[in-house]
């Protein structure tokens, strides 16, 4: 891999949402703020910076991440899931629809992280308990909804339907 | 007419839980929150922060990062003094003192983490880099630590308050002595509750631009409070009011937090007119916990006397506030103890009471509003003291509040602190929660458990709340501000329905439960009715807080669109010959009363008002929007309560929540699904404020946790599942019959679960009056019992 220093840019070439992008940036960068600022997606959102809140829970290669954590060029070569790639089209995914019939977001600030980590749960458990949810999500804070309505959507029988048809067939 | 007229709306969309309007956005990562808000040639706004609490700044030396590339301009406070003498705040009370706290500090910083300068660059990195180049030289002065170094006061936390006493007040100074005398049972604490912050997950921040052409003033601020902010702007900073537009974008939490002004949003509009480019302030989380506002810091001090039939004959409290170095604005230091003071009977019929209240100045970061301010501690100690008193006579706990409540056949009641309360379902509420959590059962269980070495605990508050808080309210807490909240309603000429207010969402959903309002106004579908806030372009308002917006919003609303439906009687009484006070509006018609068919849709009677003036009476006003005004004609009281289950490891000290029982009666509610999410977010922060979170400062005034691995906030792992029941006292107030509620779980729920804690560890002689009920706490209680 090749060396730069601190003040020189790095040129990363990445796929993200399915599509190659390429993007450069100084190497301290997060990925976090690459996503925001280089490549303007913004909805990937940032609340503490030290890994802990989980807002800015994105999927790498298919699994949950923190790009608060991350530099953005360790995204070289790697496979980006964002929020802006989550719907189908112009319809709500069935996780997005069972958030909102469910009120399982109020100011929003944590959504982004919560999808991504329930995808990352689904992926592994298409239809976990509820026991099971609180576990796999409790790297994620809420200040707004007391969780309960987040557990509601992640085991919703639709949400199983699709996370059966989607990575368990 | 008056600002307190409450206009008619008969509840059809009103009381349906309508899923968000505004979720789709956010689903898709659509919103745009002020760390979104991306201009050309934006620059980047970075506070040093001061490292002492108390210390005389002796030089400044900026030059070193002024050299850095990148870096455009850095101000100390001796550059920002020559613009604006920063924050002054108090309350029009005698003997309440006036604090001023400066933009950047000048000559004397008073708490860790208050801005000494203040760094624009080109990028945040660059800004940041710039900050370890700023070279401060301070003289350490004493510390004023807390609340025991301010009342010896051989030193002053801040010289514009004499004695370290912000504030002292006494609410009520009745003769309790031969009440005490005389009582069965007399229950008596101290009860210190912790320093918190509110911690919405997105910190706090601001976007300005100016524009020189025209003079105008774009400020972007994640604020409850955009009205009242561009007004301080104009007067802090002698910029004239009109050429400032304040914009609210999506607001990632707020919880009162976010309902002041900062020093920093008056920093960053100097900057972008000095600069003649934008500037962007974004918090990190850091800065958040260190130095945007604090919350909830009192200690009471509480005693009750109870007569052997378990009634209540008196209450005493002294409570105090470690309110940090300045008032805030514009609640100032009385928002906690002065607050609780005037709210600590609650639904209590206590004859006699003695209560007053002290907030002490401390080199800390202010003190502000969060979620339940000035309640919740106050709530805990009272709520404590009837445990134990109901333990001694050997009552239930529902029982003791049974025969102390203000009862059905009381109202009118006039509580000891002067509140005029003329409903409320107390009695219904204590029974509702005993059926609730099965007490029989749960006392069953709880012995088995017992026998088997295991410690489980149950708790209950009960309280009652002034929500829709306006002039009436403030006035009556002693905090003499007028409230000034419009909403503009325009029925459009195709018959949809635009709502402009000045009441902004931080999450709450206000898009969806406005709209549900004014759709029952006008009797159209919610889907034709849009509402839009965020902008002061709009009406006019404070903005939301204090559970207000339901209120304030049903009630301007309503107003306007009384307006509005007159004109449309008016016209539509005309076309049909009939006169206009026989014609309705529903079912997205216009028509005769009791004859449906004789009318016609409200699209066709809006296009005929503004494109068909044959159609018109003789000399009609076709304007079809109206602005109003609203302002609750009293205090409008929601009440409720909470029972929690608890599980306390005495080995360990961990306590675990089994369970959270909520009993909510706001009235006739807008929208349940609303309703309930904001009991279960209140209900988690009660947990976090009672088990885990508190801000620890060391003995320098150094604030020790930093980070979110250090100040806990609640994870799934920590809220159970919780159990909702409504009753519903419709408020003669407010337009139909709705009140506000938004901070009720904040303000019952930590007694509720503090007392569950006491509950499981009374059998071993513990109780625990210093929170958050950490396992540290419990751990050192059980060892000292023992002992």
């Amino acid at each position: 891999m090749k060396r730069i220093t601190d003040s020189e840019q790095a040129l990363v070439a990445t796929t993200v949402n399915g599509r190659a992008r390429t993007f450069s940036i100084e190497p301290r960068i997060s990925l976090a703020d690459a996503l925001r600022y280089e490549l303007g997606l913004t909805g990937t959102k940032v609340g503490c910076e030290h890994g802990v809140c989980g807002a800015c829970t994105i999927l790498l290669d298919g699994e949950p991440v923190r790009a608060c954590l991350m530099l953005g060029v360790q995204a070289a070569g790697r496979e980006i899931e964002t929020i802006e790639g989550l719907a189908e089209g112009r319809a709500l995914n069935p996780l997005q629809a069972a958030f909102h019939r469910h009120h399982a977001l109020q100011c929003g600030f944590c959504t982004s992280g919560m999808l991504h980590s329930a995808i990352g749960l689904l992926r592994r458990n298409p239809s976990p308990s509820r026991a099971e949810a609180r576990e796999a999500m409790a790297g994620n804070l809420c200040r707004c909804t007391g969780y309960e309505t987040i557990i509601d959507a992640i085991c919703d029988d639709a949400v199983a339907a699709y996370a059966k048809e989607q990575w368990h067939e | 007419m008056s600002k307190h007229d409450v206009a008619e709306i008969r509840p059809q969309a009103i009381g349906q839980s309508i899923p968000r309007k505004e979720d789709s956005t956010i689903l898709t990562g659509r919103g745009e929150y002020i760390a979104d808000i991306r201009l050309p040639n934006l620059l980047h706004a970075v506070f040093v922060r001061a490292p002492f609490a108390h210390a005389t700044i002796t030089n400044v030396d900026v030059s070193a990062a002024r050299a850095l590339p990148g870096v455009e301009l850095v101000w100390s406070g001796a550059d920002v003094a020559r613009l604006t003498a920063g924050i002054p705040a108090t309350v029009q009370v005698e003997n309440f003192a006036l604090t001023t706290q400066p933009v950047i500090a000048r000559d004397e910083v008073r708490y860790v983490g208050e801005a000494v300068a203040v760094i624009v660059a080109t990028s945040r990195q660059i800004a940041e880099d710039a900050l370890e180049l700023v070279d401060i030289d301070y003289d350490e002065l004493a510390v004023v630590a807390n609340v025991d170094a301010a009342q010896a006061a051989a030193h002053l936390a801040n010289a514009e308050v004499a004695n370290n006493v912000i504030h002292a007040s006494v609410r009520v100074a009745d003769d309790t002595r031969a009440a005490f005398a005389d009582a069965a049972v007399t229950v008596r604490d101290c009860f210190r509750n912790n320093r918190v912050n509110a911690s919405p997950i997105e910190t706090r921040g601001c976007v300005a631009r100016h524009e020189w052409t025209s003079g105008l003033i774009t400020f972007w601020s994640a604020t409850q409070m955009p009205g009242y902010l561009r007004t301080m702007l104009a007067m802090l900073l002698q910029i004239p009011e009109h050429t400032i537009e304040v914009i609210t974008p999506q607001v990632g939490g707020g919880f009162g937090q976010k309902a002041h002004i900062h020093p920093e949003e008056l920093a960053v509009c100097l900057l972008a007119r000095e600069l003649g480019q934008p500037v962007s302030w974004i918090e990190d989380r850091q800065e958040n916990l260190l130095c945007a506002t604090h919350a909830k810091h009192q200690t009471n001090d509480m005693a009750i006397a109870v007569d052997a039939d378990g009634r209540f004959l008196a209450i005493t409290n002294h409570s105090t506030t470690d309110a940090g170095a300045y008032n805030c604005l514009p609640w100032t230091a009385a928002v906690e103890s002065e607050v609780g003071t005037a709210t600590i009977s609650s639904v209590y019929k206590f004859p006699l009471a003695h209560a007053d209240a002290v907030e002490y100045a401390t080199n800390k970061t202010p003190i502000g509003a969060y979620r339940g301010v000035g309640w919740t501690a106050g709530q805990i100690a009272r709520e404590t003291l009837i445990d134990r008193a109901a333990r001694e006579l050997g009552l239930s706990p529902f029982e003791i509040r049974r025969r102390n409540v203000i009862g059905p056949h009381d109202f009118p009641y006039t509580n000891v602190t002067g509140l005029e309360v003329r409903e409320g379902t107390f009695m219904e509420t204590v029974d509702t929660l005993e059926r609730m959590v099965d007490y029989a059962a749960f006392r069953e269980r709880q012995a088995a458990a017992r026998a088997q070495g295991r410690y489980l605990g149950l708790g209950v508050s009960v309280f009652n709340e002034l929500t829709g808080v306006g002039t009436r309210s403030l006035a009556y807490l002693d905090t003499p501000i007028t409230t000034h909240d419009t909403t503009t309603v325009r029925l459009d000429p195709g018959g949809t329905v635009t709502v402009t207010t000045s009441l902004v969402s931080a999450g709450q959903g206000l898009a969806t439960s406005l709209a549900q309002v004014a759709a029952d106004a006008f009797g159209v579908p919610v889907e034709k009715v849009i509402v839009r806030a965020g902008s002061t372009a709009n009406a006019y308002g404070l903005g939301t807080f204090a559970s207000r917006a339901a209120v304030i919003g049903a009630g301007s609303i309503g107003r306007a669109a009384e307006m509005v439906r007159a004109k449309v009687r008016q016209a539509a009484g005309h076309m049909l010959e009939v006169a206009p006070e026989d014609i309705v509006l529903q079912n997205d018609r216009v028509h005769v009363a009791g004859v449906p068919t004789h009318g016609m849709s409200l699209a066709e009677a809006a296009g005929a008002i503004y494109f068909a003036e044959a159609t018109h009476p003789e000399g009609f006003d076709p304007t079809l929007e109206a602005t109003a005004t609203f302002d609750p004609g009293d205090n409008v009281l929601a009440n409720g309560g909470h029972a929690a289950i608890v599980d306390v490891d005495i080995d360990t000290g961990i306590v675990r929540v089994e369970k959270v029982y909520a009993v909510e009666d706001c009235g006739q509610m807008i929208n349940p699904m609303i309703v309930e999410g904001q009991i279960r977010g209140g209900i988690a922060q009660a947990i976090g404020a009672s088990l885990l979170e508190e801000l620890i400062h060391d003995d320098n005034g150094q604030l020790v946790t930093t980070t979110f691995q250090d100040y806990l906030l609640p994870t799934t792992a920590d809220v159970p599942d919780i159990e909702i029941a409504h009753l519903e006292t419709p408020s003669t107030l407010v337009p139909g019959g709705i009140k506000g509620m938004g901070e009720s779980a904040m303000i019952s729920a930590p007694a509720a679960i503090v007392g569950a804690v006491n509950d499981a560890l009374a059998p071993l002689g513990v109780a625990i009056t210093q929170f958050p009920v950490s396992p540290e706490r419990v751990y050192r209680a059980l060892q000292a019992a023992t002992q």
